[in-house]
């Protein structure tokens, strides 16, 4: 994707995004925007950027916003994504059995929105 | 480029005046003195990571908004961060370790360089891809590479100007550190402690390449450079010679030959006593009953002379280390710090093994060892005599010998702090440490040295502080004279972030979620600005000024890859050391690379 690109997607994703958060109103425990345009940027990249998962990422994400605060989805997706984090460091991820619970739950959750929003695992 | 040529046209006048010292030396010390310039990895050479520069303050910081951002396209750890020199920006990347030279003007790549490397040196790499970045002098970019190769670069056009091999990845020798350039030589070392390597600084020409000196960690007095008459250690009280065959002596047989004691941290040089000061790794194996004795000088502080490596003076922190508590973290050089009344130049260095070392820089006299982390368990004091520290037997893996799992252990392995450096203010004469507040059960095993393999020996566990906050991280502000913690801010995920401080009275550094935080520098509780990045921190942060405005730097990517759709990636146990390899799923994936995010006022 051209950076051209990259921004006009961005912008656009940027006000669908908002839209989704006022239509929200008070149930999106106050995700910044960008954490949402960042997460559904990934997410379609991940899905060869096709259009439609613009939709699917951001039902993902909107789900994910459902269950947990901003600050304790931004403890466990970091969790999460540093499980396989290799050599001695990746430890400190996935040796302490809260971290490692922190992770399996979001993993479990996010898994579940995955299912019901029709992004594939 | 118009401006480097006229900052070098500049020294060079300055100097003609001066024959005799080392061009190179000058100019960049030059460079450094120029606060719009972040002319070396640690902003100088005293490896302080503190800025002058105060358009960005205390009371506005609150505002900073990001002004641009540069993906390297490269997946994996970043670690180190941008030079800028006048109105160029030069940032490397982990493996393949490619270089970008950025016009700040327009922040369009000027020139791209990207090495050809043997990928087979990636799994002989014990902890990541890691690359601490660049170096620059005399109109050359210095890269250091993974498979070993240093390489001078013309800093105009990328063009490759010299390339050397400093080590064998066959025999398991990599490189990650940052190469340092102190008066006319770069200077560099080598990693692998976990591959049985024999670790070693080595000096190169900065005009030629040419080696000048190698100066080995362990082996005979002459390979060491190390004169048993006049390097000094600390004896009983007070400074005294090592002595004939001190490293020969606490080895049984040749094992010295494989014993470790690699170099990749952050050097420093004081060009007043014309020495640079580095630390030695851990001993190799991780299995101390395997190699009785003291193991010196592995877990070391160094003091050598520039010009010919000698060593002027030597500490051991860990003697026999059993923890794996490597000794390579920064050296922090730091005037007039208050020690029990009297104003010293000392040597300030936050050690693995989670004491804070204040020496006497010029003549290594030791003076203060304090925990700065207050549940390090490992060790009770160090004892000001004889400079041991005091190990307490329940937590000795030697002790409780091969084969049995020693328990809540305090550091864990990676130590009170890694090399994420710290940083030192000289307006509170307070340093700056980013910390792991983690502890470990270690369980060491036999193994046979096999050259390009793995030389653990020993399997371990890690979790959170017991008996604290929950977290594994604290960002603590403290007191090299007293050896105090002056205040401590904790963190739910370690601080693998270099940290950053400035005359406008802030300290910022990063966080594994991702987040640049800038706190009040003489109140660290206070968090002041924070924004998240779009992945981990383990870069180091830094500040620049240009057309008359402040930017903060740094790079995030740590490497490990989102949990989007990777529920299964969750069962695969642990990689393990050595496992680097286990990124191989990776390219299945796609994902930004490490992106440098700059920061300014609106």
């Amino acid at each position: 994707m051209s950076s051209s690109h990259r921004i006009a997607l961005g912008a656009a994703l940027a006000m669908a995004l908002t839209g989704i958060a006022l239509a929200q109103g008070g149930g999106t425990k106050a995700y910044p925007t960008v954490d949402r345009v960042e997460f559904v940027l990934e997410c379609m990249q991940k899905n060869g950027g096709k259009q439609e998962f613009l939709y699917k990422c951001a039902c993902l994400i909107d789900e994910i916003a459902q269950t947990y605060t901003y600050d304790d989805f931004v403890e466990a997706s970091t969790a999460a994504r540093y499980q396989s984090l290799a050599g001695e460091r990746g430890g400190v991820f996935r040796d302490p059995p809260q971290v490692r619970e922190t992770a399996k739950r979001y993993l479990q959750i996010q898994g579940e929105a995955m299912k019901h929003c029709g992004v594939p695992r | 480029m118009a401006s480097i040529r006229t900052y070098k046209w500049g020294v060079l006048l300055g100097l003609a005046a001066l024959p005799g010292l080392a061009l190179a030396n000058q100019e960049v010390i030059k460079l450094t003195q120029d606060s719009k310039n972040w002319a070396m990895q640690a902003g100088n050479m005293q490896n302080q990571r503190y800025s002058a520069l105060k358009q960005i303050n205390k009371e506005n910081v609150k505002n900073l908004r990001v002004a641009w951002t540069f993906s390297t396209g490269v997946l994996r750890g970043h670690e180190g961060g941008p030079l800028v020199i006048g109105d160029m920006l030069y940032v490397h990347s982990p493996f393949p370790n490619k270089v970008f030279a950025i016009s700040l003007a327009d922040q369009q790549i000027k020139w791209k360089y990207e090495p050809r490397q043997d990928p087979t040196v990636i799994p002989v790499m014990c902890c990541d891809t890691v690359n601490r970045g660049l170096a620059y002098a005399d109109g050359k970019i210095f890269l250091q590479q993974a498979d070993t190769n240093l390489v001078a670069l013309d800093a105009k056009t990328g063009k490759e100007l010299w390339k050397v091999k400093n080590g064998d990845p066959k025999a398991g020798g990599t490189n990650t550190n940052a190469p340092h350039v102190f008066k006319d030589k770069v200077i560099t070392g080598i990693s692998g402690g976990e591959f049985g390597v024999r670790g070693f600084v080595a000096a190169y020409d900065i005009k030629t390449g040419k080696q000048v000196w190698k100066a080995f960690s362990t082996g005979p007095d002459a390979e060491m450079l190390m004169d048993p008459d006049k390097t000094m250690t600390w004896t009983d009280g007070k400074m005294a010679p090592v002595g004939r065959d001190s490293s020969l002596k606490t080895w049984q047989g040749d094992q010295w030959k494989i014993g470790g004691g690699t170099t990749w941290g952050w050097y420093s040089y004081d060009p007043k006593l014309n020495l640079m000061y580095y630390g030695s790794g851990n001993p190799s194996t991780w299995n101390p009953v395997q190699r009785p004795g003291d193991n010196k000088w592995s877990m070391t502080i160094w003091a050598r002379d520039v010009d010919t490596g000698q060593a002027k003076w030597v500490y051991q922190m860990t003697p026999h280390d059993e923890w794996d508590f490597d000794g390579v973290n920064e050296m922090i050089l730091a005037d007039g710090v208050n020690v029990k009344g009297k104003p010293r130049n000392v040597l300030v260095h936050f050690d693995r093994n989670g004491f804070g070392y204040t020496l006497d820089r010029a003549t290594g006299q030791l003076l203060v060892a304090e925990k700065y982390d207050p549940k390090v368990n490992w060790a009770t004091h160090v004892d000001m005599k004889t400079g041991r520290p005091q190990v307490v037997a329940k937590y000795s893996t030697q002790a409780q010998g091969a084969d049995v799992n020693t328990k809540q252990i305090c550091p864990a392995a990676l130590g009170t702090k890694d090399q994420q450096p710290a940083a030192y203010n000289p307006a509170n004469k307070m340093f700056y440490v980013p910390t792991n507040h983690v502890c470990m059960d270690y369980e060491p095993f036999k193994v046979e040295y096999t050259a390009g393999q793995p030389y653990v020996g020993a399997t371990l566990s890690m979790f959170p502080a017991p008996g604290s906050h929950g977290g594994m991280g604290n960002f603590i502000m403290w007191d090299a004279g007293t050896g105090k913690i002056v205040k401590s801010k904790a963190e739910k995920f370690s601080v693998w972030s270099g940290a950053l401080v400035t005359a406008g009275g802030i300290a910022c550094y990063g966080t594994l979620e991702g987040y640049v935080k800038c706190v009040d520098a003489n109140n660290i509780s206070k968090e002041l600005y924070k924004f998240k990045t779009p992945s981990g921190i383990i870069g180091n942060l830094n500040t620049w000024q240009y057309k008359g405005k402040q930017y903060i730097g740094v790079l995030s990517g740590i490497g490990g890859w989102a949990g989007i759709g990777l529920a299964a990636g969750l069962e695969k146990d642990t990689d393990g050391l050595g496992a680097v390899g286990g990124y191989k799923e990776l390219k299945n994936y796609t994902e930004l690379g490490g992106v440098l995010t700059v920061f300014a006022l609106p």
